[in-house]
């Protein structure tokens, strides 16, 4: 699993750096998104998340789910355009599996995508994830994940 | 010597609490999309109880109560909790971006911003300081409360400020348990919070007020604030705002039932003292809300309770005694015949003992 500065940045997944999520295509076709553990490292721990309703369409970069931590609201932005086809009810349950497990059981929306081929094209994964994120940390002044 | 930015200040004056929640959503939004600078705003609120994004009316609120009264519900963009604010107490926020602040993290964000305000409030003739992780106190009664949101790069901060305050109509709009608001109660409630007017022994100019605060900003930030108004962009984004933002369906939104979080009391006597504790928790997610604890016990400085309730906000369950231990491991504290095991004694008794449903006491 790749790492950077402590955090881990798996590099199988395709990523939006700018945004900070993570997407991955699963065998039915539908994709997994979630935050990475360098945007939870962040945002500290989570204590509320709502995800857009099933059924609902998302914008390509627009938020799919509402997070708070430390009394601090904000996005999560989907990097696939499609509609959401699941929320994580374990996450409703217990927020802080966000922090815990950032690509496991604190996964945000899983969405039908509506044109994987287009929009992933703007994603990147494996090497380039890991340097795109180093450039991310080091102009936000990121000490590291502990 | 290096010509310092200048940055909008802005006082939208007092406005009802669906216009000052739409023009949080319209300057975050136009500073994300590049048509909002980096701003300061000031507002005030005819008679509002403000919820937190994720918070439910029925569970925090006395709807009622509030309907009666005439005082508004809304729901803010920021997180926290539910919150009574009324023309005796001022707004402040600050709309800026990640870049601008150096850091990503939002806890340090939240600190620079509350420290900053702090040396304001405290130009005033007041000692306040920044206890995090949102609130800053003057002697360990708080003063401001804050919250932030954040939309990409783009942040708001905001916070209260205390200038005059109705203790006893807070605690008459939030749904807290009925008996705390016995005399004593109200007294004690009273202990946890300040405002100016109580600290100087007269409501301070207003114009004071909000100077010392764009000052201390001002300095914080190296540059120099000027007075504007909203442009033409913002204009138009904040008619979109309100159509959305004052209508029942943002207000309750996220409605859950009033039982899903429960107020549990527990009253412990041990050799400190008496001892008294209501906890509300969040049964769905096993967190604790907020505690309040109170009793004859012997602590100095007194302040310690309150700095003890504040550590345990938003603790979950499992994790209450550790955080306990955590709090007094770093906090000078002289107790008489009261050990730190009382209090996790009697917390524990209330979370364990009979449920009692919120306001139906």
């Amino acid at each position: 699993m790749g790492t950077v500065r402590g955090c881990d940045i798996p590099e199988d997944l395709s990523y939006n750096v700018e945004n900070n999520v993570w997407a991955r295509r699963e065998d039915d076709g539908t994709v997994t998104i979630g935050m990475t553990a360098y945007a939870a490292a962040l945002a500290g721990q989570i204590v509320s998340y709502t995800p857009k309703k099933v059924g609902k369409s998302v914008k390509k970069d627009k938020s799919c789910a509402t997070v708070e931590s430390g009394k601090w609201v904000g996005p999560a932005k989907s990097p696939v355009a499609g509609e959401v086809v699941a929320i994580n009810d374990a996450v409703s349950a217990n927020p802080g599996l966000i922090n815990e497990d950032p690509y496991g059981e604190g996964w945000l929306v899983k969405i039908q995508p509506s044109d994987w081929d287009a929009d992933s094209a703007g994603l990147v994964s494996g090497a380039d994830a890991i340097s795109a994120f180093e450039a991310k940390m080091e102009a936000d002044g990121f000490d590291g994940c502990s | 010597m290096q010509t310092k930015q200048t940055w909008r200040v802005i006082d939208t004056g007092l406005r009802r609490a669906a216009e000052n929640m739409a023009l949080n959503k319209t300057l975050l939004e136009g500073h994300q999309q590049g048509i909002t600078p980096h701003t300061l705003r000031f507002l005030q609120f005819k008679p509002s109880a403000l919820l937190g994004f994720h918070q439910s009316a029925e569970q925090e609120l006395r709807i009622d109560y509030c309907a009666e009264q005439g005082i508004d519900i809304q729901r803010r963009i920021t997180g926290g909790g539910a919150i009574y604010f009324d023309e005796t107490q001022i707004g402040w926020e600050l709309y800026l971006d990640k870049q601008t602040l150096g850091t990503a993290d939002m806890s340090k964000i939240a600190r620079r911003i509350c420290e900053a305000a702090a040396r304001g409030i405290s130009t005033l003739g007041v000692d306040a300081r920044y206890r995090p992780r949102n609130d800053i106190e003057v002697d360990g009664r708080k003063i401001s409360g804050t919250g932030g949101a954040f939309d990409g790069d783009s942040i708001l901060y905001q916070g209260t400020l205390l200038v005059d305050f109705d203790v006893e109509r807070m605690l008459r709009v939030l749904r807290i348990p009925a008996e705390k608001l016995s005399d004593k109660a109200i007294a004690s409630a009273r202990e946890r919070v300040a405002n100016l007017k109580d600290l100087l022994g007269a409501v301070p100019d207003m114009v004071r007020v909000k100077q010392s605060i764009s000052q201390a900003f001002a300095e914080e930030f190296g540059v120099v604030f000027e007075a504007g108004e909203l442009n033409e962009q913002e204009q138009a984004l904040y008619g979109e705002s309100l159509a959305e933002i004052d209508t029942p369906e943002w207000v309750y939104q996220h409605n859950r039932p009033a039982n899903e979080t429960a107020v549990l009391e527990n009253i412990v006597k041990s050799e400190g003292g008496l001892m008294r504790v209501a906890v509300s928790v969040d049964q769905a997610r096993q967190r604790i809300k907020q505690i309040w604890i109170t009793g004859d016990f012997f602590v100095n400085p007194r302040r310690m309770v309150a700095d003890l309730e504040a550590a345990l906000k938003d603790t979950p369950i499992a994790e209450m005694a550790e955080n306990v231990h955590r709090f007094f491991d770093h906090y000078p504290v002289e107790m008489l015949l009261l050990r730190r095991e009382d209090f996790i004694t009697a917390i524990t008794g209330a979370l364990d003992g009979e449920r009692e449903a919120a306001g139906t006491a």
